[in-house]
């Protein structure tokens, strides 16, 4: 089973000219070769010769088409190549005096079986079997003297006339399987450059609202200094770290790091210890690959934690496949970050200590 | 329970070596042992390699305090030996990560004090040792939660707490148990780590003092029942 729809696509073509290949074999040997074989009724002087070369065209072509269909080994192909070219045998067998008259109706048919047999190999092993059946009417014409030029036409024209149809079915076939697979390949590229596209737009779309919405808000609080704020004044000085704090994370996410939840956690240590906090950040297992909305929500409310720390604050990160806990404890008042969607967030102040933990889990 | 930071039973300060390759360090460790109020340690023997330290009075310390990393040598590969033979051993060490500590735990030392977090716990951590006593740093809790067996949800917790927040008394107003409680909680946590891996005497007498404790049962211990017995 296959996923890529440029497979599928092209499975589908192959599927059903090989059908058309079988459809026009049988309809081939029941229509002509049957009809050819009961109006010469008289005309065959070994008459079980004629009855047991269509019926070994019968079964080497069902088996060649059985193969074919439900994917056999592609060995019997020779097989099956050698069985067709004793139809050929048989024929002059049946009536030697009609070697190139419709009572013979091997010489053309016999390419349609090869057509299916050597389906999956390349075209020079088919232009060798009807090497062959040409070969075989070449010798049955000098050892039963058949040779005027009418005869030699004749033959000509029935040869030329089945193996320009067998050829170039054949090779037309391929040609279209080929086409099919190319043009499902380029669909797939195309649908698949459209996603990452619409995705990194997404991406980019999201970021840009939350630039805005940062930008509004660092606005705001540098509108307020200007217009008298006092710097000293804690609530000011802890707005303006988590501004920060937070430009400094819509940074770091672009990074392209290995653990990016502990690269933006770093982020906000960083920012912290600037304003002079002594922060310790501790990790414990492997972080697994998270999204990046999973991963904001989990370092948000830390972010904002840390932002508020006075003098000092601890991260802990524990994180298994299945399980990631950030923690924050400083001493810091306490905080009210938004409700992040996807984590779970539980927090605590006992007056002079924050502690606040974000939780992820499949469980 | 018996509150393991107590001083032992004798009045003898406990006898510790450090073997350190920093001076800087050893001063720093000293000071803190020599200006602990209740002077329940001793620093007797100190230097840069395991052999001369412990062929002078550090052989017969009763806490050896080890760096893992002494010059350019990692000494990991000595802790086992030196805890088959019966040395109480705290590493001391800034490799924290928990793939370390809990080789080194496995091996047989009594304690991993990582350097950051040092300060705080090193006496209790001499003098909890000194006794056969678990103590556990928040390096070792974070380190037991990625790998601790067995674990109930209340020990799991409190490791965690404790983890991330480095103080009891916060764990225990958080859970809304004792500290007693939660301090049983965390070194229960540890005595299980203590049957994981190959025996070594100092962890034989750890589940010795653990049963005696009423910290763990006998029963609890499983594959370890008869060496614990053997010890009392």
């Amino acid at each position: 089973m296959s996923a890529d729809p440029s497979v599928v696509v092209a499975e589908r073509y192959a599927r059903g000219a090989t059908v058309a290949a079988v459809v026009i074999a049988a309809f081939w040997h029941l229509g002509y070769d049957l009809a050819a074989t009961a109006t010469n009724w008289g005309v065959y002087s070994r008459q079980w010769a004629a009855v047991v070369g269509w019926v070994l065209y019968l079964v080497v072509g069902g088996v060649a088409a059985t193969v074919l269909l439900r994917g056999g080994s592609r060995r019997v192909a020779w097989l099956a190549g050698v069985g067709t070219l004793g139809v050929d045998v048989l024929l002059l067998v049946a009536a030697p005096g009609a070697v190139v008259l419709p009572a013979n109706w091997a010489w053309g048919s016999v390419g349609w079986v090869a057509v299916i047999a050597f389906w999956r190999h390349r075209a020079a092993h088919l232009v060798a079997f009807l090497v062959a059946d040409t070969a075989i009417l070449v010798v049955g014409m000098v050892v039963l003297d058949v040779g005027s030029s009418e005869q030699v036409s004749r033959a000509i024209m029935v040869l030329l006339g089945a193996f320009t149809l067998q050829l170039g079915y054949s090779l037309g076939a391929h040609g279209l399987h080929a086409a099919a697979q190319w043009a499902a390949r380029s669909s797939a590229a195309r649908t698949a450059a459209t996603a990452h596209r619409a995705a990194a737009e997404a991406v980019a779309a999201d970021r840009a609202v939350r630039y805005q919405e940062l930008h509004r808000v660092t606005a705001t609080l540098l509108a307020e200094l200007v217009a008298g704020a006092d710097p000293s004044d804690p609530t000011v000085r802890r707005r303006a770290a988590a501004g920060a704090a937070r430009l400094r994370r819509l940074m770091a996410e672009t990074d392209d790091v290995p653990d990016s939840l502990l690269h933006e956690l770093r982020a906000g240590a960083d920012v912290a210890e600037r304003r002079g906090v002594q922060v310790s950040l501790s990790v414990v297992g492997a972080v697994p690959d998270l999204p990046v909305d999973i991963r904001r929500a989990l370092t948000e409310a830390p972010v904002v934690g840390l932002s508020a720390a006075r003098s000092t604050a601890r991260v802990t990160v524990v994180a298994s496949r299945t399980d990631v806990t950030v923690a924050v404890v400083a001493d810091a008042p306490d905080v009210h970050p938004a409700a992040p969607t996807g984590v779970t967030l539980t927090q605590d102040h006992d007056g002079t200590e924050l502690w606040l933990q974000t939780r992820w889990s499949t469980a | 329970m018996t509150d393991p930071i107590e001083a032992p039973m004798t009045d003898q300060p406990v006898t510790v070596a450090i073997i350190e390759d920093h001076p800087v360090v050893v001063d720093g460790v000293t000071t803190w042992i020599t200006t602990d109020p209740g002077k329940r340690a001793a620093v007797v023997a100190s230097g840069d390699s395991i052999d001369e330290v412990l062929a002078g009075p550090g052989g017969d310390a009763d806490v050896l305090l080890l760096d893992l990393q002494l010059g350019d040598t990692v000494v990991v590969d000595r802790v086992a030996q030196l805890c088959t033979e019966g040395r109480r051993v705290v590493v001391y060490s800034a490799m924290d990560d928990p793939g370390t500590i809990l080789t080194v735990l496995e091996a047989g030392a009594s304690a991993f004090l990582s350097k950051h977090e040092a300060g705080s716990h090193c006496v209790d951590t001499i003098v909890a040792v000194a006794t056969d006593r678990p103590y556990v740093t928040p390096s070792v809790a974070g380190a037991l939660l990625t790998e601790a067996p067995h674990l109930s949800v209340q020990e799991r917790t409190a490791l965690l707490l404790w983890f991330q927040s480095m103080s009891k008394a916060s764990v225990a107003r958080r859970m809304g148990l004792s500290e007693a409680t939660v301090r049983q909680y965390i070194d229960r946590a540890r005595v299980k780590y203590a049957k994981i891996g190959r025996p070594a005497p100092t962890k034989t007498a750890l589940l010795a003092r653990a049963i005696e404790d009423g910290l763990i049962r006998a029963d609890e211990i499983g594959e370890y029942r008869s060496h614990a017995a053997g010890d009392q």
